[in-house]
């Protein structure tokens, strides 16, 4: 592994629909290892980015290079497991337990004609039980919790044993309490097991202590090198404009819905 | 009973049916998955198309079939892909414009008669010695590929885009499904068809989803349902001289209601 080599190096790119800019001219780079926040106000561009640095959206200009490779050249998407944003908003009545989609991680990584190996099922298996749905594994997805079914959802985008995870905000219709254990799961897998995370959220005040960088889009990227600070960060208000102190609600973890 | 293992069209129709009953289910299973299941109801009037020129022009209708079925379920998938049109939209005008072509192509060929009836709605006389070739060598090259690639088949319906950023080739897979789609339907026809074999490809896989279990059981009680409707349909199709599509649709949509009521909360 390369630690010089960023993960995703971002060259000014700017993406457009209709003469709309919806990004401009970002710049950035990811290194392996961080942990990324990435905050900014609805249609401010985070999921457009994302699916940028995943060649779903192509740039209407910039260069944009993944583990060194230009992404047009780049051919190791199992390195990347990524949760987007409808995550736990699965068809109720799609056929699949719990098990099923875990392994889904597995099968780009197996290739076509070669089988399901005692390791895949390990590390099936190990995905599970680190995001503690193992006593689950029979269950259809359609009848889980919007918890369950975001843990069932990052457990896929780990059994690729990936090198990075962005997730997109996963945390609709997820109550407070497996937040918290979900944000203690992340710290973890960065910590111990070095995995980069990218992490679009809303909820920035509980995680400061966590990440190392903060990215704040609002059609320009701007980043705060020291998230500790970042509520007071200067562009933050600008950024946000109105959404402004909703953030530093957060500082004081309390969630404007419990009403505090 | 036995006695209808006698004959040797029977003996034919029987080989072809179970064959059939397999493709349809379990290709359906992804179709339905993907919200695709106007897609085979378009193929079979696109293939109807071929059956008409092949009808017409003297030549072997299922093999002409094939190849129209082929290209139209390329077109629909370019289309699909690369212009922002409701997908719903494209089946259906392809569908009515395939169906207006026929129709055209028979009238001015002369040919509206009991041949073509028998590729509207089945029939268990007309598979021939060739036919059986055909259906089985075809057959067995989509059922090769389908279960080849269902895992990836399988992810693709559950999310497209996460299966395309796990390096999944999604733009090949679909175009694959669509293909042998086409193949099957177009090899169906003389058991089921053209304007019934949407139904053995839909139907099973819709009641097999109400016991909400896993993909392959449901994939699994999908194969089931179609073997055992196509098995029931062709009995019931050879002792009232009845159209095999017919007795088979219904068979297929009687096992639903059974599974909706079983299944019932
Ligand atoms: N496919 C699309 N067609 C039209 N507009 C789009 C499309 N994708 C994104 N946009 C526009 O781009 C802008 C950025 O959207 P994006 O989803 O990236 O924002 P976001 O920061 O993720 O917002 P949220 O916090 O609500 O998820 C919005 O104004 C949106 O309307
Ligand atoms: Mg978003």
């Amino acid at each position: 592994m390369n630690f010089k080599i960023p993960i995703f190096d971002v060259k000014n790119l700017s993406f457009a629909l209709r003469e709309n800019t919806i990004l401009s001219n970002i710049s950035l780079e990811i290194f392996h290892g961080e942990y990324i926040a990435i905050i900014g106000p609805n249609g401010g561009g985070k999921t457009t980015l994302i699916r940028m640095l995943l060649g779903l959206e192509k740039p209407t200009s910039g260069e944009l290079k993944l583990f060194g490779k230009r992404i047009s050249k780049f051919k190791e998407w199992h390195k990347i497991g990524f949760v987007p944003q409808r995550a736990s908003l699965v068809d109720e009545n799609f056929p699949a337990t719990v098990q099923d989609i875990v392994k889904m991680g597995r099968i780009a990584k197996y290739g076509i004609f070669a089988g399901f190996s005692k390791k895949d099922t390990q590390v099936v298996e190990d995905a599970m039980r680190k995001m503690d749905i193992l006593h689950l594994k029979g269950k259809m997805v359609g009848t889980l919790s919007g918890g369950q079914r975001q843990r069932t959802m990052i457990a896929r985008a780990l059994a690729s044993s990936p090198e990075v995870l962005i997730l997109d905000e996963p945390n609709t219709g997820v109550d407070m309490i497996s937040q918290r254990r979900f944000y203690k799961l992340l710290s973890k897998l960065n910590k111990e097991e070095k995995i980069t995370i990218i992490f679009i959220t809303h909820d920035i005040g509980v995680i400061a202590d966590d990440i190392t960088r903060l990215f704040t889009i609002n059609q320009k990227a701007t980043i705060c090198n020291n998230p500790k600070e970042t509520l007071s960060c200067e562009d933050m208000s600008i950024l946000y404009g109105i959404d402004a102190h909703l953030i530093s609600n957060h500082k004081h973890n309390c969630s404007g819905e419990n009403g505090c | 009973m036995l006695e209808i293992l006698e004959y040797d069209f029977m003996q034919r129709a029987f080989v072809a049916g179970f064959l059939i009953a397999t493709l349809a289910s379990i290709s359906g299973t992804f179709i339905v998955l993907k919200r695709y299941s106007l897609l085979s109801e378009t193929l079979a009037h696109s293939a109807l198309v071929g059956v008409a020129v092949g009808l017409v022009a003297g030549y072997n209708p299922l093999w002409v079939a094939v190849i129209v079925a082929l290209f139209f379920s390329w077109l629909i998938e370019y289309l699909r892909s690369s212009f922002s049109l409701y997908s719903d939209a494209i089946l259906s005008i392809i569908l009515s414009g395939s169906l207006a072509l026929a129709v055209i192509v028979v009238s001015l060929g002369g040919a509206f008669n009991n041949s073509l009836f028998s590729y509207l709605f089945g029939s268990i006389l007309s598979v021939s010695s060739e036919d059986l070739v055909t259906i089985t060598a075809f057959g067995s090259l989509a059922l090769g590929v389908l279960l080849i690639f269902s895992k990836e088949l399988f992810f693709i319906c559950y999310d497209e885009e996460v299966a395309k950023v796990s390096g999944i080739k999604v733009k090949f897979l679909n175009f694959l499904l669509v293909t042998v789609v086409a193949i099957i339907i177009a090899l169906s026809i003389r058991i089921v068809g053209s304007l019934l074999i949407g139904a053995l490809m839909v139907i099973p896989t819709v009641a097999a989803l109400q016991f909400r279990v896993g993909f392959k059981n449901t994939m699994f009680i999908s194969l089931l349902f179609a073997l055992f409707s196509v098995l029931f349909g062709m009995i019931t199709s050879y002792y009232y001289s009845l159209p095999s599509g017919a007795t088979i649709v219904l068979s297929v949509i009687t096992l639903f209601i059974f599974s909706l009521i079983i299944n019932k909360k």
